[in-house]
């Protein structure tokens, strides 16, 4: 211990860096190693301390620990001696992973031996002062001189930009001279003008035009690619990537998988058919098909479907679906199981190549953490390929025979099953095998089958990743690189596949896509756009860490969405009658609607206006109440849309002493006083269902045992469902069809449901206008 | 524990509860309401389901492994009746054991196989009071027809045939996998002993004409049995002891006095024999000496064996020559061997109480069989009888042999399937376990239909007629003129191959068990069922592919590349007559019927006469005789046709020639 922190500190590292270093087992070994090289040739005490903080930085930043000895050797024989060098001597080992490095390339890519004189920085600092100087004059001092560096450095790759630095404030002095007050003063942002209410509504406007389909969709891609995704390897560098294994056939396998795709970016979407679409999948589909589109790359949509136990035929129409709901078009369909000859072609060549067995371990006997290793693991070759092929025959029972592959996964899992026996149909490949291969070793395979670039896939499966490298080198073939993300999680709700069948079968929810849910069907039934969900995702973006967000985040992209998009309509939940009695009883008038009142060249409908409407019982209140702006028997409200303000003659009650009907005056808006508020009414209205919805469980967490101690399904909202039989909505909603949208004015979003008929129209609430509408 | 009423209570309380749960679920089996299954019933029809699955993939890897892995020929009939034995019990199960006929369609118009089991089956199901129209009954069988991967469809004929029409892509594979593999034995469910007893001649007398068909047919029949995999042993049980070598040794003693330094000059044995004879039969002197050799023989004196063995090795000499003509392999085993054994075969049978005392004789009944064997002698010597049951008993439990096969002519029937069944008796051998059968065969006749005799009414000698059969075909061959085309090495191949063919073929090719006219002119005539024309249908097959200059290394090669094309209906005929050759041999097998084989390959020749006048193998040009085109798939059945016809020729022993 006390030697290592001399020796760490004998190269300059302060002692608190020093034990800090020793903390990080791996780069004090390594660190530890240069040092101990550059002693052997500079003696104990002949390391310095720019040689040591270069040491340092190197076996800090290097990936590949093969190039220890290597670098520091450079570093030692003071081949590196800068900063700049060492970045750019790390560059080059990164890409070139392969024995042998080329001396001469190296150094002449690190320009080792390149010696910049004095002069030349003067040389160069000169000229590009020279070239902006007629703006330098004008400036002064705020004339950004980074700017001057830059071209300085860029024109003398090795020089010290410290000298630069120097040089340049020397030779700025030297054109300017001192500075002067005013060129101490801060420069002046540029000035921001207040906006008016007015400028703010037209610029709002502006989004909403912009915000069609296509640009929502190019902002999500663009805020993506801000996240990691903007660090990944360029199609065949896939060796640049961190914790990419590189073979002796790495290079030439790369190159082969280069000429195939011409560069191509491929990613692939990867649901296994086993079960419903929800929000979590959004993002893999969001981030898999747009970093492809993104970047002028395929998407494959492959169905993983290696359990033939699991599978069903409807969970593969339904997931291509969701796929082109949302959006995006797959390159191809495609299927593992349509690998599943290669796939038993490479099993057996991984046999012979030594890296499998077949093993006769029971089930049970593996499960556990320190499960006994396989007695069978080192049986002949020639025998497990005998036994591999009787599997295929049929010829040993379930679970009595498994291939497993030679490796030791990240968590310490020895050995993973590769193909079991299943005696069940497949519903592509139909009686014709016995044994399917697993995810672990289908699922690397059929990426390298398709060549693909990138195959992004959740952190669960970072477990696994090393199993991917593993096989897919193991055989020779092209091993992708796989990189994982964060899991989306959303509170309030669940989306396993077990807990939903568990809320279905309680008859907690009607169905896989009752809008309470946030499986994708559900959220279509709900009248969430796809348009919403991508930006949602988006918006979430791409992390390595996991990320839980708050639904109405979700709920607010929507709202984004249909602000733009879903027409007003005017809908009276809760209705009161109202007769305007200065009407006359037979008079009806069309009142212009516009389907976007910030934009009215987006059209308008008309709705009728007679002596009988409605409005919301809400919209009135018998006795008047301090800050309360809508009708009240002294307090006139204006009727949205209508040009009529009107005020309480009588208020009618029925027995209960409940208000049932008021009769009004009215008068046309022009001539009366300007009322406090507008409300919204509908006059001969179509008779409506309507079903609002709130979250479906009380707790953020309701998987949480600590939160919800009883399991999620003693969490249920009992208001989540709230079915007003008979709303009373105006008659542009008239032929509506499934899943259009609509903004009821003061109420909320809307969407046709499917089990709308002909006769009755019913809407589901999708959100409400503002987050929280617990105002009055 | 004591107090009864406690106990009877308990008891009674344990009933009461089964009656109840019983009750219950007799109410529930009522109601039809609740049909819910229970969860074990889920769990077993899951299970079903699986086992159903294994079995079908099981079923398919033996398929694919009797189609594509093995080399061994497919019967293509046996799987035809694997195939609709399964259909049929499937759709008759209430017939224990339905019939199962399957043959090969004579007329191609009604496909390539048929399957009859629809009358019979209508027939027993009749017999049982159903009454069921065949045609239903065949339309049962082709709907519960398994998936299969050699029939293309099924049509029903007439009042319930149905005919089946092989897939053309299934033959055409397994006649890649003929010429890839060569002419393979059908798989061998197990290997077995095979015994085959023939030839079987008497020392110092002539092999007659009896033992020439004994011979061929032995030889023959283990061809067979060691093409297709098992283990035989030829046994020539020769007729080496008995009293007769007691007149032998003392007429040898008087003639030859130093027989046992000098090797005594006896070309002539059987007129040595005819002198003994004749002072036994009257010199009391000698007659008595006669059995005083007997008696040292028996007691094994060095000098008496060395007489014996003397008059043997005579006898070896002329039978080696005619084996050495016919190509027999053969392992002498004469009732000698047996003798010590017979003691213990008495002995058995005594202690077993099977013997009874008959007039001095000790014989054996056997329940069911006409007349007894007489083990001992009233004067204390066995007999046939008993030679061949301690034969037997050797060969059961020494040899182990699974199979027995007595190659005689059939006057011998009777004496054998008494052994046979004294054998069984005392419990040597169980049939269903072992088999023993006696292949009996008719008798050799003249062309005047009567006992096969010299002109002089002498027996005719073996060797006689075999050079007589040489003479005969090498005038044959010159009337062809042959001699002017062959060299002499290969004209007297082709003599020697023509010859010895002829009488073989001309004894294989009739039924054995009916008698058979020995005709030179017919067996050497080339037109018809005669080996003569085989060998010429055979050479010419062979010239094919010579003349169109193609050597057996491309025909190798275009074996594994070039598809059998079967689309024409000759080349279709050809094809499935070619992969009839297991199914042939497989039904020898059963009734060792030897003439079979040989209706096969004179089948096979005409069938493919009929290819190839109709279609070309190869294309010359008409002007310079040039190769213009070689239709290779055509090549190969002309390869096929010929590889299997020589395995044919190797069964029957006859040995094909290059050129003739």
């Amino acid at each position: 211990m006390a030697d290592t922190l001399t020796l760490f500190t004998s190269i300059g590292l302060s002692e608190q860096k020093a034990k800090e270093t020793m903390k990080n087992e791996a780069l004090s070994s390594a660190l530890k190693e240069a040092v101990t090289q550059a002693q052997r040739v500079h003696g104990a005490s002949g390391v310095d301390k720019a040689m040591g903080t270069l040491l340092y930085n190197m076996a800090s930043r290097l990936k590949d620990a093969k190039r220890l000895a290597f670098l520091a050797d450079s570093i030692v024989q003071r081949k590196i001696c800068t900063e700049l060098q060492l970045a750019a001597a790390l560059d080059f080992v990164k890409s070139h992973p392969q024995d042998p490095i080329n001396q001469k390339e190296f150094e002449e890519a690190c320009g080792v031996g390149v010696v910049i004189t004095p002069e030349q920085i003067e040389d160069a600092v000169e000229s590009v002062i020279k070239k902006h100087k007629e703006q330098l004059l004008k400036e002064r001092y705020h004339f950004n001189m980074g700017l001057l560096m830059g071209e300085a450095r860029s024109a003398l790759k090795w020089a010290d930009g410290k000298v630069i630095k120097n040089e340049v404030d020397m030779q700025v002095l030297h054109l300017l001279g001192p500075k002067t007050e005013a060129d101490l003063e801060k420069k002046p942002k540029p000035q921001k003008a207040k906006v008016t209410e007015n400028e703010v509504k037209a610029k709002k406007e502006e989004v909403a035009v912009n915000g069609e389909v296509s640009t929502g969709e190019v902002k999500s891609l663009m805020e993506q690619l801000r996240g990691e995704a903007l660090k990944f390897h360029k199609p065949g560098e896939n060796f640049k990537t961190e914790g990419y294994v590189v073979t002796p056939n790495t290079m030439s396998l790369l190159k082969k998988h280069l000429d195939l795709t011409g560069g191509q970016i491929r990613t692939r979407f990867p649901p296994e058919p086993n079960g419903i679409l929800h929000i979590g999948h959004a993002k893999a589909i969001n981030f898999n098909f747009g970093y492809a589109k993104a970047n002028n790359g395929i998407c494959f949509l492959r169905y993983d479907d290696t359990n033939p136990e699991k599978e069903e035929e409807k969970y593969f129409t339904a997931i291509k679906d969701m796929v082109e709901w949302l959006g995006y078009k797959p390159y191809a369909v495609t299927h593992a199981s349509d690998n599943f000859q290669q796939l038993y072609d490479l099993a057996v060549d991984l046999i012979r190549r030594g890296h499998a067995y077949v093993c006769h371990q029971r089930g049970e006997e593996l499960k556990g953490h320190n499960a006994p290793p396989s007695p069978w693991r080192d049986r002949p070759i020639e025998e497990s390929l005998v036994l591999f092929e009787r599997m295929k025959k049929g010829l040993f029972a379930e679970g009595e025979a498994t291939l497993r592959m030679k490796m030791v996964m990240e968590d310490g899992k020895m050995d993973p099953v590769a193909y079991r026996i299943k005696y069940t149909p497949h519903h592509r490949t139909g009686d014709e095998w016995c044994i399917y291969p697993t995810y672990d070793y289908t699922h690397c395979l059929c990426d390298s089958i398709e060549n693909i670039t990138h195959s992004l896939c959740t952190k669960e499966f970072q477990a696994r990743r090393s199993s991917y490298y593993w096989l897919c080198n193991a055989l020779d073939v092209y091993c992708p690189v796989q990189w994982e993300y964060g899991r989306l999680n959303l509170t309030y709700t669940v989306v396993s596949k077990r807990k939903i069948i568990k809320l279905v079968e309680t008859g907690v929810v009607r169905d896989w896509d009752d809008p309470r849910l946030f499986t994708l069907t559900a959220l279509r039934r709900r009248g969430f756009p796809p348009e919403a969900i991508n930006n949602f995702c988006a918006r979430v973006g791409v992390t390595v860490s996991q990320t839980t967000t708050e639904p109405h985040l979700l709920e607010s992209c929507v709202r984004d969405v249909l602000n733009d998009t879903a027409p007003r309509a005017m809908a009276v939940l809760e209705p009161l009658k109202v007769t305007i009695t200065n009407l006359p009883e037979d008079s009806q008038s069309d009142v212009r609607v516009p389907d976007f009142p910030a934009n009215e060249a987006k059209g308008s409908h008309m709705v009728p206006f007679t002596c009988t409407i409605f409005i919301e019982q809400s919209d009135f209140r018998e006795v008047m109440e301090k800050g309360y702006k809508r009708l009240t028997p002294e307090q006139p409200v204006g009727l949205r849309h209508a040009g009529y303000v009107i005020s309480v003659q009588k208020v009618i009650k029925d027995a209960q002493g409940n208000v049932v009907e008021l009769e009004v005056n009215c008068c046309r808006s022009e001539t009366a006083e300007k009322p406090k508020a507008f409300i919204h009414w509908v006059s001969k209205p179509l008779t409506c269902e309507v079903r609002l919805y709130e979250r479906l469980f009380l707790h953020k967490h309701p998987e949480d045992p600590s939160e919800v101690p009883n399991g999620f399904l003693s969490d249920i909202n009992p208001n989540s469902l709230q079915v007003i039989s008979s709303a009373l909505v105006d008659t542009s909603v008239k032929g509506a069809k499934v899943f259009d949208k609509f903004q009821f004015e003061r109420v909320g979003y809307f969407s046709l449901d499917p089990d709308s008929t002909a006769d009755k129209l019913i809407f589901n609430r999708t959100v409400t206008l503002k987050e929280d509408p617990g105002k009055i | 524990m004591g107090d009864p009423v406690t106990d009877y209570t308990a008891r009674l309380q344990q009933q009461e509860r089964e009656i109840q749960s019983l009750s219950a679920e007799i109410e529930s089996l009522k109601n039809p309401q609740d049909l819910s299954s229970s969860p074990r019933l889920d769990e077993l029809r899951e299970e079903n389901a699986k086992l159903k699955y294994r079995l079908n993939i099981l079923k398919r890897s033996l398929q694919e492994e009797r189609t594509y892995c093995s080399k061994s020929m497919m019967n293509i009939n046996q799987r035809l009746q694997e195939v609709f034995g399964e259909a049929i019990r499937a759709s008759c199960p209430e017939l224990d054991n339905p019939p199962l006929a399957v043959t090969p369609n004579q007329q191609a118009k009604f496909g390539d196989y048929q399957c009859n089991s629809a009358m019979a089956m209508a027939q027993m199901l009749k017999a049982k009071g159903i009454k069921v129209n065949p045609r239903e009954i065949a339309e049962k069988i082709v709907q519960n027809l398994p998936d299969n991967e050699l029939t293309q469809k099924t049509e029903i004929a007439g009042p319930g045939f149905i005919n089946i029409h092989l897939k053309r892509s299934f033959v055409s594979k397994l006649l890649s996998n003929l010429l890839i593999n060569g002419v393979q034995p059908p798989p061998l469910a197990s290997k077995k002993r095979v015994v085959v007893d023939f030839s079987s001649p008497n020392i110092a007398k002539e092999m007659h004409v009896g033992h020439l068909r004994s011979t061929i047919i032995g030889e023959s029949m283990s061809r067979l049995f060691e093409f297709l995999g098992h283990d035989v042993l030829r046994l020539n049980h020769v007729g080496d002891w008995g009293t007769q070598f007691g007149m032998l040794i003392a007429h040898l003693q008087d003639k030859f006095p130093d027989y046992l330094t000098v090797s005594p000059p006896i070309s002539d044995l059987q007129a040595f024999y005819k002198e003994s004879k004749k002072r036994f039969d009257e010199e009391e002197d000698f007659k008595k000496r006669a059995y005083q050799c007997v008696v040292r023989l028996q007691s094994k004196e060095p000098d008496f064996i060395k007489a014996w063995n003397l008059i043997c090795d005579v006898s070896r000499r002329e039978f080696q020559k005619v084996y050495d003509c016919l190509d027999i392999q053969i392992i002498e085993r004469g009732e000698s061997f047996y003798q010590e054994m017979m003691t213990e075969v008495v002995k058995e049978f005594e202690e077993k109480g099977l013997l009874q005392l008959d007039e001095g004789r000790k014989v054996v009944f056997v329940p069911g069989q006409p007349i007894p064997l007489t083990v001992v002698k009233s004067d204390g010597g066995y007999t046939y009888d008993t030679s061949d049951l301690a034969a037997i008993r050797q060969r059961i439990f020494d040899e182990k042999a699974d199979v027995i096969i007595y190659v005689t002519d059939s006057g011998q029937g009777t004496h054998f399937q008494v052994v046979f069944a004294a054998a069984q008796m005392i419990g040597w051998y169980d049939p269903q376990v072992t088999r023993v059968e006696h292949a009996g065969f008719g008798v050799v006749l003249g062309e005047d239909k009567k006992k096969f005799k010299t002109r002089s009414g002498d027996t005719v000698r073996l060797m006689d007629l075999l050079e007589e059969g040489l003479k005969r075909s090498m005038d044959k061959l010159k009337e062809k003129e042959r001699d002017k085309v062959l060299s002499q090495e290969e004209l007297i191949k082709a003599q020697r191959s023509v010859a010895f063919g002829c009488i073989k073929y001309a004894d294989l090719s009739h039924n054995r068990i009916n008698d058979y006219v020995f005709s030179f002119d017919k067996m050497l005539d080339d037109r018809g069922n005669t080996a003569a024309y085989l060998l010429y249908a055979f050479t010419r097959i062979r010239s094919i592919a010579r003349l169109a200059n193609i050597d057996e290394a491309t025909l190798r090669k275009a074996a594994e590349t070039t598809e059998v094309i079967l689309d024409h209906d000759k080349e279709w005929k050809l094809g499935k007559c070619i992969l009839r050759f297991p199914e042939i041999l497989q039904k020898i097998l059963d009734d060792l019927l030897l003439h079979t084989l040989c209706d096969y390959l004179y089948e096979l020749a005409t069938t493919f006469t009929e290819f190839y006048d109709s279609c070309y193998c190869v294309e010359k040009d008409r002007q310079t005789g040039e190769v213009v085109k070689v239709n290779m798939w055509r090549m190969l059945l002309c390869e096929a046709t010929a590889a299997v016809m020589a395995k044919g020729f190797d069964i029957l022993g006859i040995n094909p020639v290059q050129r003739m």
